[in-house]
C-alpha cells in the first residue's frame, strides 16, 4: 500500500505524538529505551521460534547462556568474535567521520587474511613469536589498507561512489581467497588424496596469536588489539587535530578544501585505515585456531561488522557494546543448536530482527537531533 | 563442439533469466535513489513461498502467485523501514538478507520436513515450433518454460516503459538525482520510491519462483546462493542503463555456465575465478575505464521534506 501523500504544509510526522505525550517522548526516544524495546520484541519472536522447534524456553535459555558465559571456552570464543567485529566497526567509524561509508569490510578482511596466510607460510618453521606475530598482523593491515585504497583512489580521482566500489571489492576479495585455496600453485596445502580440503597449510607456531586467558580459553591477543584500537581511535577522533580535520571533511569537503585541508589525502587515509583495521581482523582470524586460511573463513564478519558500525553511529563506546552483544549472541546461538536442538537459523532471525527494530527506531532519535 | 556451444548458450540464458528479472526491478529502484541490497533475500523468499505454494496447492501457477505475494510483502516491510522511517538502506538491505536466509531455512524444516522438497509441481519447457531448431540460439531462447517467457516479457516491458524517453522514466531519474528538487516540482518522491521497492520485490519474487519452479522443481536452503547479489552487480556493471544491464546479465550467465562447459572444451579454468569475474567486470565498468559511468546522485540518500 503506498503511503498517503503529505499535503505541502503538513508538519513533520513527529510532532503529533510528541505533542500528545510531551513528557514521555524524550524518554521513548532515548537510545537506551529504544534498545530495550527492540530486545524485548526480538526476544518475543525468538521465544516463538524456540516453541515452534518443540523446545521448552528453559532448556533453550540454559543452552544459550551456557554457550555465552558457561565456560572459559565459551567466553573466550565469544570475545574473539566480538574483537573481530569491533575492529571492523572501529575502522568503519573512522572512515565515516570523513564522510565515507565503507561497505567493504568483508573484502578487506579477506585481503588481510590472504596476506597474513602468505606471509605466515613463508616464514621459517622456528620463527619466534615476537617476530612472526607482528609480521603477520602488519601484512594483514597493509593488504586491507591497499584493498580499501583501490576504492579511495577511484573516489578521489574519478568520483566513483565508495559505497559501490567497496561493495564490489567484497565479492572480489572473497573470490580471491577461494582461488588461492583451490590452487596448489598459490596457497593450497599439498594435495595428498581426494579428501584434502581446499585450505592452506597451518601457519607455523611462531605466527599464531598468543592466548591471553590461560589454556582453557581460546581468547587471543586479538581481543587486546581490538580494545586498544577502539580506545586509540576514539581519542584520536575526539581529541586530536587529525580527528577534527576528518570531521571537517565529513561535514563539507568543499568548505574543507577552501580552508586548505588536503581533502583527498584525508579521505584516502580514513578509508585506508578502515581497510587496515578490517585487514588486521582478517589476519587475526587466520592466525587463531585452526590457524589456516580456508574458503569462507570470513563467514560474514565483514557484513556484521559494518552493521555494528552503522548501529553505533560514531560512538566507539557503542561499537564495543554492540560488538560484545553480537559476539556473545552468535556463540550462544551455536550452542542453542548443539545443546537444545533449536535451529541456528532462529538466532540469525532474532539477531536480524533486533537490528531492523533498532534501525527503524533510530529515526526517532535522529529526528530529535536534527530538529533541535 | 556445437553441442558444447549449445549447452553454453542454453546454460548461460538459463542462469541469466532470474538475473534479468531481478535486475530490471533493481535498476528502477536504484534510478529512484534506493540502493536495494536485499534482492538476494527477496529472491530467496520468493523461491521458498513459490515452492511452498505449489506444494500446498498442487499447482505451479499458484506457486507463482504466492511467490509474487511474498516478494511484495517482503518489499513492503523493507520500504516501510527504508523509505518511510528512513532507516539506513545498507543496514536494512544486508539485515533483510540475513533475515530471509534464517526464516526460509527455519521454515523449510516446518513446511517441507526432512525429506527435502524435490517433488514440488513445476513448469515444463515449451519449445516454440520452428524457432527452437535454430542452432545455438534456438535451445537457448526458445525452449523456456511459460515463466521463462514471461520473464523476458517483464524485463523488456520495464526497460521500454521506464526508458528515458517516457515520462515515467524521466520522473524516476529526477527523483534519484535530486529528490528535493523533484519534490518541489510536484513529483511524489516517497510514493515513487515505495513503488520502486515494491516492484523490485515483485520481480525478485518471480525470479525466485523461476529458480524453484522452472529449473529444479524443488526448494533447498539458500537456493539462490548469491544470484541476488549478482543482480545488483549487473545494474552497476550496466552503468544504470537498461540495455547494458541486460547485456551484463547475459554475460554473467554465460560466464557462470562456462564453469560447467569448460571441461568439455578442454579448458582448465579455475571455477572460483569465473565466479569472481562478474564483479571484476562491474568494478571496471563503474571505475570509468569502459565509457562514462555515474551513479544516481541521490543513491542511498533518504528523503525528508524540508531537510
Amino acid at each position: 500500500m503506498p503511503p498517503p501523500p503529505l499535503p505541502p504544509s503538513a508538519p513533520a510526522p513527529s510532532s503529533a505524538p510528541r505533542a500528545a505525550l510531551p513528557r514521555l517522548a524524550p524518554l521513548l526516544g532515548h537510545p537506551v529505551s529504544v534498545g530495550l524495546l527492540a530486545v524485548v520484541l526480538a526476544g518475543t519472536a525468538g521465544l516463538g521460534l524456540v516453541l515452534g522447534a518443540g523446545t521448552t524456553p528453559a532448556t533453550a535459555w540454559n543452552a544459550l547462556a551456557e554457550g555465552m558465559f558457561g565456560s572459559p571456552y565459551a567466553i573466550g570464543s565469544s570475545l574473539n568474535s566480538a574483537a573481530v567485529l569491533a575492529l571492523i566497526a572501529t575502522g568503519f567509524t573512522a572512515a565515516h567521520r570523513a564522510g565515507l561509508v565503507n561497505v567493504g569490510g568483508e573484502g578487506q578482511l579477506c585481503a588481510g587474511g590472504l596476506a597474513a596466510a602468505a606471509v605466515g607460510l613463508a616464514l621459517p618453521a622456528g620463527v619466534p613469536a615476537v617476530l612472526g606475530v607482528p609480521l603477520v598482523l602488519v601484512a594483514g593491515f597493509a593488504a586491507g589498507a591497499a584493498w580499501a585504497g583501490i576504492a579511495a583512489r577511484l573516489r578521489t580521482r574519478r568520483g566513483t561512489s565508495e559505497v559501490i566500489t567497496t561493495l564490489l571489492l567484497n565479492f572480489i576479495g572473497v573470490g580471491l581467497v577461494s582461488v588461492a585455496v583451490h590452487e596448489e600453485a598459490l596457497l593450497r596445502q599439498p594435495v595428498t588424496s581426494s579428501e584434502t580440503l581446499p585450505q592452506s597449510a597451518p601457519l607455523p607456531e611462531g605466527a599464531r596469536l598468543p592466548l591471553i586467558g590461560g589454556i582453557e580459553s581460546p581468547a587471543t591477543a586479538i581481543v587486546v588489539i581490538a580494545a586498544l584500537a577502539a580506545v586509540i581511535t576514539g581519542v584520536v577522533l575526539r581529541r586530536t587535530a587529525v580527528g577534527l580535520r576528518l570531521r571537517s571533511v565529513g561535514h563539507s569537503p568543499a568548505a574543507s578544501a577552501r580552508l586548505g585541508l588536503p581533502v583527498a589525502r584525508l579521505e584516502t587515509g580514513g578509508l585506508a585505515f578502515a581497510g587496515g583495521a578490517a585487514g588486521v581482523a582478517g589476519a587475526g582470524l587466520v592466525a587463531m585456531a585452526p590457524s589456516v586460511l580456508a574458503e569462507h573463513f570470513s563467514s560474514g564478519y565483514g557484513f556484521s561488522g559494518l552493521v555494528v558500525g552503522l548501529l553505533a553511529r560514531g560512538s566507539l563506546t557503542a561499537v564495543a557494546a554492540v560488538s560484545l552483544l553480537f559476539g556473545f549472541l552468535t556463540n550462544g546461538g551455536i550452542n542453542l543448536q548443539l545443546a537444545a536442538g533449536v535451529p541456528a537459523s532462529s538466532v540469525q532471525i532474532v539477531q536480524s530482527l533486533l537490528v531492523l527494530f533498532v534501525a527503524a527506531a533510530m529515526f526517532a532519535t535522529t529526528r530529535n537531533r536534527s530538529t533541535s | 563442439m556445437s553441442a558444447v556451444l549449445d549447452e553454453l548458450a542454453a546454460g548461460g540464458v538459463r542462469l541469466a533469466i532470474p538475473l534479468l528479472l531481478a535486475s530490471s526491478g533493481e535498476l528502477l529502484s536504484e534510478r529512484a535513489g534506493v540502493l536495494n541490497l536485499s534482492v538476494e533475500g527477496m529472491m530467496l523468499t520468493g523461491a521458498f513461498a513459490g515452492a511452498a505454494g505449489a506444494l500446498a496447492s498442487g499447482s505451479a501457477g499458484v506457486g507463482v502467485l504466492t511467490a509474487l505475494a511474498a516478494g511484495l510483502l517482503f518489499a513492503a516491510l523493507q520500504a516501510l523501514l527504508s523509505v518511510v522511517l528512513r532507516a539506513d538502506q545498507i543496514v536494512t538491505g544486508i539485515t533483510a538478507n540475513a533475515l530471509a536466509l534464517g526464516a526460509t531455512t527455519y521454515g523449510s524444516r516446518l513446511v517441507f520436513g526432512d525429506a527435502s522438497a524435490d517433488s514440488v509441481p513445476g513448469f515444463d519447457p515449451i519449445p516454440v515450433p520452428g524457432l527452437h531448431r535454430i542452432p545455438v540460439l534456438g535451445p537457448a531462447l526458445f525452449e523456456q518454460t511459460a515463466l521463462g517467457y514471461a520473464a523476458f516479457a517483464v524485463a523488456a516491458a520495464l526497460a521500454l516503459g521506464f526508458s528515458r524517453r517516457t515520462g515515467w522514466g524521466l520522473a524516476v531519474d529526477a527523483i534519484g538525482e535530486d529528490a528535493t528538487t523533484a519534490d518541489r516540482c510536484g513529483l511524489p518522491v516517497r510514493a515513487v520510491r515505495f513503488a520502486a521497492v515494491l516492484l523490485t520485490g515483485a520481480v525478485s519474487g518471480l525470479a525466485g519462483a523461476q529458480l524453484a519452479l522452472s529449473e529444479v522443481h524443488a526448494f533447498s536452503d539458500n537456493i539462490t546462493g548469491g544470484i541476488g547479489h549478482l543482480a545488483v552487480v549487473a545494474v552497476i556493471a550496466g552503468r544504470w542503463l537498461a540495455w547494458p544491464t541486460i547485456l551484463a546479465c547475459l554475460f554473467f550467465g554465460v560466464a557462470q555456465s562456462l564453469q560447467f562447459a569448460a571441461p568439455a572444451l578442454g579448458l582448465h579454468v579455475s571455477a572460483p575465478l569465473l565466479t569472481t569475474l562478474p564483479y571484476v567486470v562491474a568494478l571496471l565498468a563503474v571505475s570509468g575505464l569502459v565509457g562514462r559511468s555515474r551513479a544516481p546522485s541521490g543513491l542511498t540518500v533518504p528523503f525528508l521534506r524540508g531537510s
